[in-house]
C-alpha cells in the first residue's frame, strides 16, 4: 500500500460508524422533537448580503500567526 | 480588501499530517471525508517533496461553474462556500475540480453521494455564524472569531500557511531570499530545464530560477 | 498578543446580538445555541459529534443531533502537554461541562509555538476514547470478565504477596512507563523498592539506554546537550539514524530554520532516504551497523587535515590520542569496504561539519538501539568533542528522546540499575534515599532478599521473559519471574517476541494498567490470571514531564478520567495500601482519599534528586513558567521579560539547589561561558581525579566567574574544609550535614548533603558542585573504551565477522549473554543465503511506539491502515513482488514469520528492507482482533515488525538489536 495513499472507510471505520450513529440518536432522540419545534433551519440563514460578507480581520490572533512564520 | 489564500511551502513541508488531523478535530470530521491531505511528489527519492492540499478557494471556482443548483459562492474575503441544502451531490464538482477538494459521504449502488463536503476556510456556511446548525454542516467558522484555519495555525514547520494573500506571498519571498534559491516552482524544471532551478541540495549557492 | 478563549467568546456574542436583532423571539431559544460545540454536551462522550457530518444526510443530523445546549456554555481553556513524544508541544485545551471539546494552537510555547504533528492535532480524541479500558477486568477461561476496582486490588493484591512470599520478592517484574509524569515515574521506583526489587524498567531500556550510558559515560550526564531550540544556532546539522520528521515533526521548523538562516549543511546519513533525507543537503546511505566506521571515517578526514580543535582537546579531554589511533585504521579505502559509503562523501561531510561550526550532531534509535549502541553513542560523542562542539550554543549532542517522558522516567530510576537520578544501587544511595523517604535503612534491607540483591542490577525489559523460560540456574535471582506488572507500556516492544509469548504464557500473574488493552491482553495463549485495569492518560491528571531538552513542563488536567480509569497515582497508592506500606510510602504526601496529590510528590523529588539538580523545580516555579510562556525567547529559551526574567523555560535540569535560589536551569549543558548560577557548567568529575599519573581534570578551563580558575573535584565536607569554604554554611545546613555524616562528616557530598548547603556554597564560590573534569574519550570501565566497530550478530556480511566481531559471550543483569558465539556460529551457516534481505525498522509519523492508543484514534488511524514493509523496486522485480500485495516476511530465529503488505520503493536501499514498528494485533497472518477485550480493539491491527526480530544485545544496557538483522520475503 503506498502510504500517500489514503483509502476510503475501512471495514472497522464503517463499523465505528454506525456504532455512533445509534449513540447519537439515542442519546439525543428525546431532545430531538423538543429542538424541532424551536428549530425552523431557514431562520438561522444569513441573507446572500450577509453570505458573502467579509469575516476576515487582523486580529491580535491573526497577526501573530504571521509573525510566527516569519521566525 | 484581503483575499483569503493557502499556501504551502514544499521547502517546509515533511507530511506530517498535522493539518489533516488538525481539520478531523476541528470539524469533527468523519472517517472517509478528507477536506485536506498531503500529497507526496517524487516519493522516496531525492527531490521528494509534499504539499498538503485542500480546496484552494479560486478566484474564478470551476466548482460554482458546473453546479448545476448554484450551491456556491464567494465571499468578500475570496472564501468558496456552499450550501449544504441546496447541494443535489450530483459530483459535477468533483470533476470540475482540479484539485480533488470535494469530497462525499456516501457511495451507494444507485449513484447516490450525499451532501458535498468540502474546506470552508474555517468560515462555514450560510447559517449564521458560529451556531448549531452552520456547525453541523460545515464546521467551525473561525475566520468570523477573527482566527485564521486550524490546519495552517498548527502546522509544525509553518510550511501551510493561510491568511491574507498579499501578506503570504511577502512572507515567502522573505524565505525564499533567505534560503537563497528558488522557490521550486513545480514544473519549473520541466519547462526550463533543471540548471534554472536553483538548487535545494546546495543551499548557500547563489540562487537563480523560481525568486 | 495571543487572543485569549474569552476574546473569541466576545466575538460570539457580538455575532448572536446581531442576530437576534432581526429575528423574532421564538428563535432565541436556538439563537442561544451560540456555542459552537456545545451541543457535544448532550450525547455525553462527544461521540455524536463524529456522526455529524457527512455520515447522515442534513436533515437527519438536524434530528440527530441538534438537542438543547446550554447558553453560552462556559470554556475553561487548560494548558497540558501532548503525550506522544519528547518535544513537549503545549496543548491548549478547551472544555466545556467537563468534556474536551477544542483545541487551539498553544502559540506562547517557546518550544513548539502553536505547532503539532498529526497526534499532538489529533490527542482531544483521547479523552473520548471510545476504544479505552473502560472499567477492571479479569480473564477467566479466555474470557474477559468486568469487575470492580476494589475486587481487581484485593485480587491482584492477594497474588503478588502470595508470590512473595513463595518465590521472593524478584520474582515480579514492575515494568513502568516513559508515558508516567516525573512524579508518577518516580512513585512506580519507590513502589519497587518498597516491594524489595530492582526488576523495575521502562521503555529507555528500549529507546535511549545506551545513549544515557554512553554519554553519561563521556561527559557526566546522560541526556541531550542543548535543545530542540538552539539548534537555530547552528552551522551544520548532522542527523545519523534518525527520522525527526517523523518521529519528531515539532522539532523540524528549529532545524529547518537553521538550515534556512544559516545556510547551514544539513546532512542525513541512514540506511533508508527518510522524510528527513528529503530536506537534507546530504544524504549518506550506510549499510546497516556501520555507525562506527561512518563515524571514525569522518573523524579520519578531521584529524587528517587538522581540523580538530586542539586547544579544546588539551583543556577538556582525556585521551583523545588513544582515539586517533583507532581512527588512523578507518581509511576512506576501509570506511568503503565496510559501510559502502565512498570516501569523498565523508571527505564532504567532514568538511561541512568543521567548517561551519558551531555543528551539532543528532542521533536516535538508529544509533541507539544496536549491539554496540554504546560505542556509537560515544563514538558520535567523541567526534563532537574533537570538533569541539559540547558546551557551545549551536553545537552539542542533541539526542532526540522519544516518549513524552522518557527524559524523566529516567531520570527518575524506572531502571533496573539505578534509583532516582542516577545514584546506583549502593548502600550509599539506598541510605540516602532512605534519609530522603524517612524510612529505616535495615526496614528497607529487610525488604529485599539480600542485600547483595538490593545492590545487584535486575533484569531489564528487554530480556523479561528470558527471566521467565530460563532454567532457574541460569537467572542469578533466588526464582524466576512469576508475575509481571505492567505500567502503560506495550507488549510489541521488544524484539523475539515468539519467545516473549512463551514467557507471557508461563507467568502466573499479569497485570495490565494501561489505558488500553495493549498487545499483552491480545494474545490468547493466555486464559487466566491476566487483570487489566484502566489508567487513565496525562490529560486526566496533572503533574510535570521532562522534555528532551531537560525542559521541565507542567500538565494541568484537562478533563477528570474518563469511565472508570484511575491516574497512575491512585493506582500505585491503592497497591500500595494493599501491600501494607503506603503510610511508609506516602510518610511526605498528602493523598487526598486514594489520591496522592503530584505536587507533594515533586516537592519529594526536589529534596531528594541532587545529582541531577532536580530541586530547584518546585511545583510552584513550574506552574508559574507554564503561565508566563509567552515571556520566553523562542531560540535562547530564556525570559526576557516578566517575572522569570532571566530563568530557562522550564527550568531545564540541572536546576541547582533549593527553589528559593531561583537558579535558572541550564539551557546548554557544561557551558563555560556562562557562570554557574546563570546556567553554565562544566564536564563532571565522576571519575576520579587521575588516572595513570594523567589528570581527569580540566586543564585551565572553568565556568565564567568560577573562584577555582583550573579543573576540581566534585565538592565534599572535605573539599570545603580544605578551601576554607565550610565557613559559608547556615548552622542549619551544618547540623544537616553532620546528622547525615555521623562520625564521617568529611565524607558528605553535594550529592547526599539534603540541606543543599554544599552546593549553595560552591555555586557562590562561581564552582559547579559537581566538579571541573575532562571529558573522556576513552572510557575505561566500558567492554570498548574506545568505540570498536562489530558486526552485528546477525551480520550481512559474514566474511567480515572474524575480523570485527561481537564481544565475547558475558553475564549480565543476572542473565547470560551470547554474542561472539552466536554471531560466529551464524556467520558459519547458511543463514545468510536463506535470509539474503538486511530488516531494518523504524517510525511513522502518525503513530507512536507500541501504537495501541494511536492506532485506536481514528483521526490518526484513517492515515496508515495497514502494516508494510518497503522493500527496492529492483528486489521486488526479482522476486515478483507488487507494490501493495501481500508478503511474508520471514526471520530466522523461531520459525517466525509475519503477512503484510509490500510498499515498493526506492526509499530504502536494494538488499535491506524496512519495517514500521508500531503494529501489533495480527500474528503470523491470524488477526486477534477477537481476544481484546470488547470495544477495546484499536482500529487499525497489523503485524508487529519485533515478531521477526532476533537475538542481539548491547553490553552496557541490554538494548535490543531492532536495525540490523536478517529476513527473507516472498510474495504471499
Amino acid at each position: 500500500m503506498h502510504r500517500d495513499e489514503k483509502p476510503k472507510a475501512a471495514k472497522t471505520g464503517l463499523e465505528r460508524r454506525s456504532l455512533l450513529k445509534g449513540l447519537g440518536l439515542g442519546a439525543a432522540g428525546a431532545a430531538a422533537a423538543a429542538a424541532a419545534l424551536r428549530a425552523a433551519p431557514a431562520e438561522a440563514m444569513e441573507s446572500r448580503q450577509e453570505q458573502v460578507k467579509s469575516r476576515y480581520r487582523e486580529t491580535d490572533h491573526v497577526k501573530r500567526f504571521y509573525a510566527l512564520n516569519r521566525l | 480588501m484581503a483575499r483569503m489564500k493557502f499556501l504551502c511551502d514544499a521547502e517546509r513541508c515533511i507530511e506530517c499530517n498535522a493539518c489533516v488531523t488538525a481539520c478531523k478535530n476541528e470539524h469533527d470530521i468523519p472517517w472517509g471525508i478528507n477536506r485536506r491531505r498531503v500529497i507526496t511528489l517524487k516519493d522516496g527519492v531525492p527531490g521528494e517533496r509534499s504539499i498538503s492540499m485542500a480546496c484552494m478557494h479560486c478566484n474564478d471556482p470551476p466548482c460554482a461553474a458546473v453546479c448545476p443548483v448554484d450551491c456556491f459562492y464567494q465571499t468578500a474575503d475570496g472564501v468558496v462556500l456552499h450550501s449544504k441544502d441546496l447541494c443535489i451531490g450530483c459530483g459535477y464538482c468533483f470533476y470540475a475540480c482540479p484539485f480533488g477538494a470535494p469530497q462525499y459521504p456516501q457511495a451507494t449502488n444507485f449513484g447516490g453521494r450525499g451532501k458535498m463536503d468540502k474546506c470552508t476556510f474555517c468560515t462555514g456556511g450560510p447559517e449564521a455564524d458560529n451556531t448549531m446548525e452552520e456547525y453541523q454542516k460545515y464546521g467551525t467558522n473561525r475566520l468570523a472569531e477573527g482566527k485564521l484555519p486550524l490546519c495552517a495555525e498548527m502546522c509544525s514547520t509553518r510550511a501551510l500557511m493561510a491568511g491574507d494573500g498579499d501578506v503570504l506571498a511577502d512572507i515567502y519571498k522573505e524565505r525564499t531570499v533567505r534560503r537563497g534559491y528558488g522557490s521550486g516552482a513545480w514544473g519549473w524544471s520541466t519547462a526550463y530545464g533543471q540548471n534554472d532551478r536553483g538548487d535545494a541540495f546546495s543551499p548557500g549557492r547563489e540562487g537563480t530560477g523560481g525568486s | 498578543m495571543l487572543v485569549k478563549r474569552n476574546a473569541g467568546t466576545a466575538a460570539t456574542r457580538a455575532s448572536l446580538a446581531r442576530r437576534l436583532n432581526g429575528l423574532s423571539a421564538g428563535t432565541a431559544g436556538l439563537g442561544e445555541t451560540v456555542d459552537r460545540r456545545g451541543f457535544l454536551k448532550t450525547s455525553g462522550l462527544a461521540a455524536g459529534g463524529m456522526a455529524a457530518l457527512g455520515a447522515l444526510p442534513a436533515a437527519m443530523i438536524q434530528k440527530a443531533e441538534a438537542g438543547p445546549t446550554l447558553p453560552n456554555v462556559e470554556v475553561v481553556t487548560r494548558k497540558n502537554v501532548c503525550t506522544h513524544c519528547s518535544v513537549g508541544c503545549t496543548v491548549i485545551a478547551e472544555v466545556q461541562n467537563g468534556v474536551w471539546t477544542g483545541q487551539e494552537p498553544g502559540w506562547e510555547s517557546p518550544i513548539s509555538q502553536g505547532a503539532h504533528c498529526a497526534k499532538g492535532a489529533s490527542v482531544r480524541e483521547l479523552t473520548k476514547g471510545e476504544r479505552r479500558v473502560k472499567y477492571p477486568m479479569k480473564l477467566v477461561d479466555g474470557q474477559w470478565q468486568r469487575i470492580s476496582w476494589d475486587q481487581a486490588i484485593e485480587e491482584i493484591g492477594n497474588k503478588l504477596l502470595e508470590i512473595r512470599q513463595q518465590s521472593g520478592p524478584d520474582a515480579t517484574f514492575w515494568l513502568g512507563s516513559a508515558k508516567f509524569s516525573n512524579e508518577g515515574a518516580y512513585l512506580f521506583r519507590k513502589l519497587a523498592a518498597f516491594w524489595g526489587t530492582n526488576n523495575v524498567d521502562h521503555q529507555a531500556r528500549i529507546c535511549h539506554s545506551t545513549t544515557v550510558a554512553g554519554v553519561a559515560n563521556t561527559w557526566g550526564y546522560g541526556a541531550m546537550t542543548n535543545s530542540y531550540n538552539d539548534i537555530q544556532n547552528s552551522k551544520a546539522l548532522l542527523i545519523i539514524g534518525g527520522n525527526p520528521a517523523e518521529a519528531h515533526p515539532v522539532s523540524l521548523p528549529h532545524m529547518l530554520r537553521g538550515k534556512e538562516h544559516n545556510r547551514a549543511p544539513f546532512i542525513v546519513i541512514d540506511p533508508r532516504f527518510t522524510r528527513t533525507a528529503a530536506h537534507a543537503t546530504d544524504y549518506v546511505r550506510i549499510r546497516p551497523g556501520t555507525d562506527i566506521p561512518v563515524t571514525w571515517g569522518i573523524l579520519w578526514h578531521i584529524f587528517e587535515n587538522g581540523w580538530e580543535d586542539k586547544e579544546y582537546i588539551r583543556q577538556r579531554v582525556y585521551g583523545m590520542d588513544e582515539v586517533r589511533a583507532e581512527v588512523k585504521k578507518w581509511d576512506p579505502a576501509t570506511v568503503e569496504r565496510v559501510s559502502g559509503v565512498p570516501g569523498e562523501q565523508l571527505y564532504r561531510v567532514a568538511e561541512a561539519l568543521a567548517k561551519n561550526r558551531p555543528s551539532t550532531v543528532i542521533w536516535c534509535m538508529g544509533i541507539t538501539q544496536k549491539t554496540t549502541g554504546t560505542a556509537n553513542v560515544r563514538a558520535l560523542s567523541i567526534l563532537q568533542l574533537a570538533l569541539g562542539n559540547i558546551g557551545t550554543a549551536g553545537g552539542g549532542a542533541n539526542i532526540y528522546r522519544g516518549h513524552c517522558n522518557v527524559q524523566g522516567a529516567t531520570d527518575f530510576g524506572l531502571d533496573v540499575s539505578t534509583l532516582p537520578s542516577y545514584y546506583g544501587l549502593a548502600e550509599g544511595a539506598w541510605k540516602h534515599f532512605c534519609r530522603v523517604w524517612d524510612v529505616d535503612y535495615d526496614w528497607m534491607k529487610s525488604r529485599f532478599s539480600s542485600k547483595e540483591l538490593m545492590e545487584a542490577k535486575g533484569i531489564p525489559t528487554t530480556r523479561w521473559f528470558d527471566g521467565v523460560t530460563y532454567k532457574p540456574e541460569e537467572i542469578q535471582q533466588p526464582s524466576p519471574l512469576k508475575a509481571m506488572v505492567v505500567f502503560g507500556h506495550g507488549g510489541n516492544t521488544v524484539t523475539r517476541m515468539p519467545e516473549m509469548l512463551k514467557g507471557l504464557e508461563q507467568l502466573s500473574l499479569l497485570v495490565i494498567a494501561d489505558p488500553h488493552p495493549t498487545t499483552f491482553a491480545a494474545f490468547k495463549e493466555r486464559r487466566n490470571g491476566t487483570y487489566i485495569l484502566p489508567a487513565c492518560t496525562q490529560f486526566e491528571t496533572d503533574g510535570s514531564r521532562t522534555c528532551s531538552n531537560r525542559s521541565v513542563q507542567w500538565g494541568e488536567k484537562v478533563v477528570e478520567p474518563i469511565f472508570e480509569s484511575k491516574d497512575d497515582y491512585t493506582i500505585i497508592y491503592l497497591l500500595a495500601r494493599k501491600f501494607g506500606f503506603a503510610d511508609e510510602m506516602f510518610k511526605h504526601i498528602t493523598v487526598e482519599q486514594t489520591r496522592p496529590v503530584p505536587e507533594d510528590i515533586l516537592r519529594e523529588i526536589n529534596r531528594g534528586c541532587l545529582s541531577t539538580g532536580y530541586t530547584g523545580q518546585s511545583p510552584e516555579r513550574l506552574k508559574m513558567h507554564m503561565k508566563h510562556q509567552a515571556d520566553f525567547d523562542k531560540i535562547t529559551m530564556q525570559a526576557t521579560s516578566g517575572p522569570l526574567k532571566g530563568e530557562y523555560y522550564g527550568l531545564p535540569w540541572p536546576c541547582w539547589g533549593h527553589p528559593e535560589l531561583r537558579h535558572p536551569g541550564c539551557a546548554v549543558l557544561y557551558d563555560t561561558s556562562k557562570h554557574v548560577m546563570e546556567g553554565g557548567g562544566v564536564f563532571r568529575a565522576r571519575f576520579g581525579v587521575e588516572r595513570n599519573g594523567v589528570s581527569l581534570l580540566a586543564d585551565g578551563s572553568y565556568s565564567k566567574g568560577s573562584e577555582i580558575e583550573d579543573g576540581y573535584p566534585e565538592f565534599t565536607m572535605a573539599m570545603l574544609r580544605k578551601l576554607g569554604w565550610d565557613k559559608d554554611l547556615t548552622a542549619e545546613e551544618m547540623r544537616v550535614i553532620q546528622a547525615i555524616g555521623g562520625d564521617k562528616v568529611d565524607e558528605v557530598s553535594w550529592q547526599t548533603d539534603l540541606s543543599m548547603g554544599i552546593i549553595r556554597v560552591a555555586m557562590k564560590h562561581g564552582c559547579v558542585p559537581h566538579g571541573n573534569a575532562k571529558a573522556r574519550a576513552v572510557a575505561w570501565n566500558l567492554p570498548d573504551p574506545v568505540p570498536l566497530h562489530r558486526e552485528p550478530i546477525y551480520s550481512p556480511r559474514p566474511e567480515l565477522v572474524k575480523e570485527y566481531p561481537a564481544i565475547e559471550d558475558r553475564r549480565d543483569y543476572r542473565l547470560p549473554q551470547l554474542a561472539r558465539s552466536l554471531q560466529f556460529k551464524i556467520a558459519d551457516s547458511d543463514i545468510r543465503q536463506r535470509f539474503p534481505f538486511i530488516l531494518t525498522s523504524g517510525r511513522l509519523v502518525e503513530y507512536e511506539g507500541g501504537g495501541e492508543e494511536t492506532r485506536s484514534n481514528p483521526w490518526l488511524a484513517e492515515l496508515q491502515q495497514s502494516m508494510f514493509v518497503e522493500i527496492n523496486p529492483k528486489d521486488a522485480e526479482r522476486l515478483g513482488i507488487r507494490d501493495g500485495g501481500m508478503v511474508w516476511v520471514y526471520g530466522p530465529e523461531d520459525n517466525s514469520k509475519a503477512r503484510m503488505r509490500a510498499l515498493v520503493t526506492e526509499r530504502i536501499g536494494a538488499g535491506t528492507v524496512f519495517m514500521p514498528f508500531h503494529f501489533s494485533g495480527y500474528w503470523q497472518g491470524n488477526s486477534l482482533r477477537e481476544n481484546y477485550p470488547p470495544g477495546t480493539d484499536p482500529i487499525v491491527l497489523g503485524e508487529p515488525a519485533n515478531g521477526v526480530t532476533t537475538y542481539g544485545y548491547d553490553p552496557m544496557t541490554f538494548m535490543q538489536e531492532t536495525k540490523v538483522t536478517l529476513c527473507r520475503v516472498e510474495p504471499a
